[in-house]
């Protein structure tokens, strides 16, 4: 029996490392639709390469972990940084940027978007 | 990965095996007469299957048909139907590859599976088993519109117990290992899931 459980284990741990890294349908995934996102999809441009699924927001407290509410097309989450490398994880076009919050648009931010 | 799929799975069979080898020389001379409920029966069952990624769970209804082939063994014919949620899960991430990360009660399957029921020595009225097998299953995300052909191992036990003469209820779980391949591009992906359920099962002659 406890070679069963074992051998349950590791196929659990082989099969588990496959999650996507830091990024979700909720906020980080490709996108060209919304159909590909749990809320919203800012379409591949120059502000959002290879595009960025996101949620609405009007408040830091509406978004995920690491992420922030920065005042782009009328309030998204995006990602927080320091520095351009914490960007990296996005794709080679994304920079580390400073934004205006959303709910107070004289806050300053950090967060990445596209060059 | 595929190595280590092989290898888990190929552990897995092999310790089970020699479990139902154990325990059926342990229970040699106490094994069960199965005349309570015939050589053959028919039986049916109702409980949760638990999957994730992109092995289905939810509601699990099973039909069984049960055949004597020997003192002990039974083939255990089983045609299952897994009802689960249908939210969208896979995305792209930044690497463009596509990935689900279905919830544990996800997803839909049709299935249909050949398995041998080992019976051991009744415990008072008690009569429990052992069962493996392999099946052939069609899955399905709705939500994410992705859908595959699976090859599940089975490996469990279970009891069942006579309430009434050609008709007994029977509770089992079981887990499953094995291989699916699907399309979006997802390709070959591993299947670990467990089932638990509860049923009856009725003499047929």
């Amino acid at each position: 029996m406890r070679t069963v459980v074992t051998a349950i284990v590791l196929f659990a741990a082989s099969s588990g490392g496959c999650s996507g890294g830091d990024v979700s349908r909720e906020v980080g995934a490709r996108c060209d639709t919304a159909r590909d996102c749990d809320d919203r999809c800012l379409p591949p441009s120059n502000d959002f390469p290879d595009g960025l699924c996101t949620l609405d927001c009007q408040s830091n407290g509406e978004c995920p972990d690491d992420t922030r509410c920065v005042d782009k097309e009328s309030g998204v989450c995006l990602f927080t940084c320091n520095f351009t490398t914490d960007c990296s994880f996005l794709g080679p076009l994304w920079k580390c940027k400073e934004q205006n919050e959303r709910q107070d648009q004289n806050v300053k931010v950090m967060a990445c978007v596209g060059d | 990965m595929r190595r280590r799929l092989v290898t888990a799975l190929a552990l897995a069979v092999t310790a089970a095996s020699a479990q139902a080898e154990t325990s059926s020389l342990v229970s040699g001379p106490e094994a069960p007469d199965q005349d309570e409920i015939g050589d053959q029966a028919i039986g049916a069952d109702l409980g949760v299957a638990g999957g994730g990624r992109v092995t289905p769970g939810g509601l699990r209804i099973a039909g069984h048909y049960l055949y004597q082939m020997s003192r002990q063994d039974w083939f255990d014919g089983t045609a299952s139907f897994t009802y689960g949620g249908g939210d969208a899960r896979c995305f792209r991430d930044r690497m463009d590859t596509f990935l689900c990360d279905h919830g544990f009660t996800d997803g839909g399957s049709v299935e249909i599976s050949a398995n041998v029921r080992r019976v051991f020595a009744p415990r008072g009225s008690f009569h429990p088993f052992a069962r493996a097998g392999i099946g052939v299953a069609l899955v399905r995300f709705s939500g994410d519109d992705v859908s595959g052909l699976a090859f599940p191992l089975h490996a469990g036990g279970g009891i069942r117990a006579r309430v009434a003469p050609g008709f007994a209820v029977v509770a089992q779980a079981d887990v499953q290992l094995g291989l699916g391949l699907f399309g979006r591009g997802l390709g070959a992906e591993p299947q670990l899931g467990m089932t638990v359920t509860a049923g009856a099962e009725f003499r047929l002659r």
